[in-house]
């Protein structure tokens, strides 16, 4: 069971310039708003025709432009579920997942029906109208009519985005039941981390029509190929650096030289490193700069319910409240412990943790 | 909830902005209706407007082009349609010197509310009422061949406001054929439109004056109805008494009731009023 | 005035066909702008492109063009001269002067409000609705059919009644190509047109008391489609 897809099509800023493949794990498209994912989904359902390029679904051709092939999107037999989910409204719930089932028989519509309803948790809502459904069960509406047609393959627009935040843990947890059980490609489309984290095995990062990341997610985000792949993937400190030698890189726009674990890329232009993975430690009377460890000074914070960003200023005292080169996350507890130390702390950016990265 | 802002807000300066308006207004509206004396008021060509039933045009186009060569310094404006409505305009107090009619009914009510001066009343001309079939036509050679059923339209006058309707109306009843043919029918607002019908051939046959089947080359005359069948096709003019041009109005007339003119309407088919 | 109009009805019958033509023709002539207006503006709304802007100039240009002058093209196409009569005429009919006539008038001129109207209320249907429906294998046709006109059918409705009520009101076209034949096509507009010519101001009123009381009725039914529905159950489920 595999997805192919090479395609290219012009769109008004930028080309789209896709190619993947898939099998029956989730894959998560994960990129910022306009990037091209939901273009991406409709050229692979058939409903907006690529410019070039070949889409092959479990060994059917739905398009080949040397071959001249073009499969409406009524013959592919791909599910989608949209982002504001498109139930007909005039349409009860279980006619809306009938609809799909028209050339079928009777009893087998009442069958996929009864098996669609109770794979989605919404017995007893198949006689009402959408708009007397809340948000999630209109989802969970939806999602049950793209799988009552048994779709070769299933796509989802942005599937966790429109619920409320506790809501989408539910969501999540009905999606993750739903791709247990669902042997056929499955690719969801999201610009939030963590949904694609969440519910994705492999991750494709898209940035203006083109493939900045592709594998499994774990790789893309302890490695992240580029800079605009860790931005995407919730780095937030970055620097222009060079190598100084196979591992110790000069980071220069933190004024400091590095250790660095691991491989360093040729086209090295930029070292980063996550919010959370600097750790505060305590000043020794060694060589401060051995194992990447500096002083810093508290510039502000930002607080979450149950973190606080601290935004740092390393090697002297800040300026100014813009004057800080890194943002560290911790959460509040350990805070507690040592936010009345004096000034300065020490933090350490471990070889580890840092993310040598090209252009 | 929202409040809007009012943003209309009056200012002294517009209210006097206001009033200039309404003034070049009023300036421009008199000058276009002359209620200012022009000095030129004095050289102004006498005009006046002659309203006549649409079967005297051609005639009297000409006797109006005659009349201002022999009166220069008139000018005349004919006003042409069904006699029914150019009564009601009359009635309504349209600025006519002269009315033609081409029925003595429009005439008789206007003379009942006294809007016509009696004194100037005379007949004109007369004519005579002929069924017609487009220039092609095999289908008909008389009255009779109406009650064919190959002929599916037949063309009059609406009978209620158009005299040729009404003489019509008058033909068909007297040759006991309007019952039969009554459902094929169709009545137009005047005599004019009877010929267009025929013309392009949408009517199968149509019935008006002689003087309209003359002028029209794309008709033939298949029959004319008997003097007896009709009322006597009488064309009554009058000088209206709110005319503001007596005197002209009054010499036109007499032009229009002279031997000249008599020559100009035999030429187009009219006949003599007197019996 | 009423009393004294009601006298003369008992003295004089009128001569009640005016309204069954009326009320045949425009009945007529709205079913035919349904059908032909909603597939104008279906296949419109798919098309797109440059040459849209002319096939919508040709649509509305019954709308632009006084009534007089849409009735002479008409006449031009229909008449016994023209392209169209010649056919039917070997065909052994006529149009100009009968029935059809005035259905083709009315059709005619109230054809470009039942397109608009239609094109609109089919635009404002959201696209996601017509991709799920194709997604879940139903046709082009099918997705028209059981997606798009019910969504749209609001606004269809409006864009008939408003039709209707235009056609009721047809003249200059009506008068042009059917005529004034009382019993076969001389509608209500033209009954009081004739009856103010023949100074019958009575008959004129009568006949403008009962196309008004036809338009009231027809501007309610307007306002309840488009205010008065209550989102109940009927209405695709209670909030």
């Amino acid at each position: 069971m595999t997805l192919e897809v090479t395609i290219t099509k012009r769109l008004p800023d930028f080309t789209l310039d896709v190619s993947l493949a898939t099998d029956n794990k989730p894959l998560a498209i994960l990129g910022p708003s306009g990037a091209g994912k939901s273009m991406l989904f409709r050229c692979i359902a058939g409903l907006e025709r690529p410019d070039a390029g070949r889409i092959v679904l479990n060994d059917r051709i739905l398009f080949d432009s040397r071959q001249r092939i073009q499969l409406p999107a009524r013959e592919r037999r791909v599910g989608m579920l949209f982002q504001h989910y498109a139930l007909f409204p005039h349409r009860t719930v279980a006619e809306n997942i009938l609809f799909g089932l028209s050339q079928r028989g009777r009893e087998e519509q009442l069958k996929r029906l009864a098996a669609a309803i109770e794979s989605t948790h919404i017995a007893g809502l198949e006689h009402r109208y959408p708009r007397e459904l809340s948000g999630g069960e209109q989802q969970r509406a939806a999602l049950a009519r793209a799988l009552a047609i048994e779709p070769e393959a299933l796509l989802l627009d942005e599937p966790l985005s429109a619920l409320d935040t506790h809501l989408r843990s539910q969501m999540e947890a009905q999606l993750q039941e739903v791709f247990a059980g669902y042997e056929r490609p499955s690719l969801l489309v999201t610009h939030n981390i963590e949904e694609a984290y969440r519910l994705g095995k492999h991750l494709l990062v898209l940035v203006r029509g083109r493939v900045a990341a592709f594998g499994d997610k774990e790789e893309v985000f302890r490695r992240p190929p580029s800079l605009e792949v860790a931005r995407i993937t919730g780095c937030k400190n970055f620097s222009h650096a060079r190598a100084l030698s196979p591992n110790v890189v000069e980071a220069v726009d933190w004024g400091c030289q590095l250790q660095v674990a691991g491989a360093i890329p040729e086209a090295l232009a930029y070292v980063g490193i996550r919010a959370h993975h600097i750790d505060f430690t305590e000043a020794s009377s060694s060589a401060a700069s051995e194992n990447n460890v500096f002083p810093c000074w508290l510039v502000r914070s930002s607080e979450t319910p149950f973190r606080i960003t601290l935004f740092l200023s390393i090697h002297h005292p800040p300026n100014g409240l813009g004057d800080y080169q890194l943002q560290v996350e911790v959460f509040k507890e350990k805070w507690q412990r040592f936010r009345d130390r004096p000034l300065p702390w020490h933090v350490r950016l471990s070889p580890e943790s840092l993310l040598p990265l090209a252009e | 909830m929202q409040v809007r802002p009012r943003y209309h807000v009056r200012t002294r300066p517009e209210n006097g902005r206001g009033l200039r308006s309404a003034v070049l207004v009023l300036l421009l509206f008199f000058m276009a209706f002359g209620i200012f004396p022009s000095p030129a008021a004095a050289q102004q060509p006498v005009s006046i407007t002659v309203s006549a039933a649409i079967s005297l045009k051609d005639a009297l186009d000409e006797l109006g082009q005659n009349f201002e060569k022999a009166h220069p310094g008139t000018s005349i404006r004919f006003n042409y349609g069904g006699s029914g409505t150019l009564q009601h305009q009359i009635e309504q107090g349209a600025p006519v010197d002269v009315f033609f009619s081409a029925a003595e009914k429009q005439m008789d009510e206007l003379a009942s509310e006294a809007l016509i001066d009696a004194g100037t009343r005379r007949d004109i001309a007369a004519n005579s009422l002929v069924l017609i079939v487009p220039i092609d036509s095999q289908a008909v050679g008389n009255f009779q061949d109406l009650l064919k059923p190959s002929v599916k339209i037949v063309a009059v006058g609406e009978p209620a406001s158009v005299p040729a309707g009404l003489y019509a109306r008058q033909t068909l009843d007297h040759l006991r054929l309007l019952a039969p043919i009554k459902s094929k029918l169709v009545f137009a607002k005047d005599v004019r439109q009877v010929l267009t019908y025929v013309e392009t051939g949408n009517a199968d046959a149509g019935l008006v004056y002689t003087t309209d089947a003359k002028i029209s080359s794309k008709v033939q005359v298949v029959a004319i109805a008997p003097a007896s069948s009709h009322e006597p096709i009488l064309y009554p003019a009058a000088v209206l008494r709110a005319s503001k041009n007596m005197s002209v109005a009054r010499e036109f007339l007499d032009y229009a009731a002279g031997r000249e003119a008599r020559a100009v309407f035999e030429k187009f088919g009219f006949t003599s009023p007197e019996k | 005035m009423l009393p004294v109009a009601a006298l003369t009805l008992i003295a004089d019958p009128i001569d009640w066909s005016p309204l069954w033509i009326s009320l045949a023709t425009s009945v007529t002539a709205t079913l035919v702008t349904l059908v032909l207006g909603v597939a104008a503006a279906a296949w419109r709304e798919r098309r797109g492109g440059a040459g849209v802007a002319v096939v919508d100039g040709i649509f509305l240009l019954p709308l632009v063009l006084p009534p007089t002058v849409v009735g002479f093209f008409l006449l031009l196409l229909f008449g016994r001269q023209g392209p169209l009569g010649k056919v039917l005429l070997r065909l052994g009919t006529s149009l100009v002067f009968s029935w059809p006539a005035t259905v083709i008038a009315a059709a005619v001129i109230s054809f470009p409000l039942m397109y608009l109207t239609s094109l609109a209320a089919i635009e404002q249907v959201d696209r996601h609705y017509l991709q799920a429906a194709r997604t879940l294998g139903a046709s082009e046709w099918r997705v028209f059919r059981e997606v798009t006109l019910p969504l749209a059918w609001p606004g269809v409705l409006a864009g008939a009644i408003l039709s209707f009520a235009r056609a009721l009101g047809e003249f200059g076209a009506t008068l042009m190509i059917a005529g004034n034949i009382p019993g076969r096509t001389a509608t209500i507009p033209i009954a009081i047109y004739f009856a103010v010519e023949a100074d019958d101001i009575q008959r004129a009123m009568v006949w403008c008391a009962v196309d008004v009381a036809i338009s009231l009725m027809l501007l309610g039914s307007l306002y309840y489609w488009t205010h008065a529905q209550v989102p109940g159950r009927a209405r695709w489920g209670r909030r």
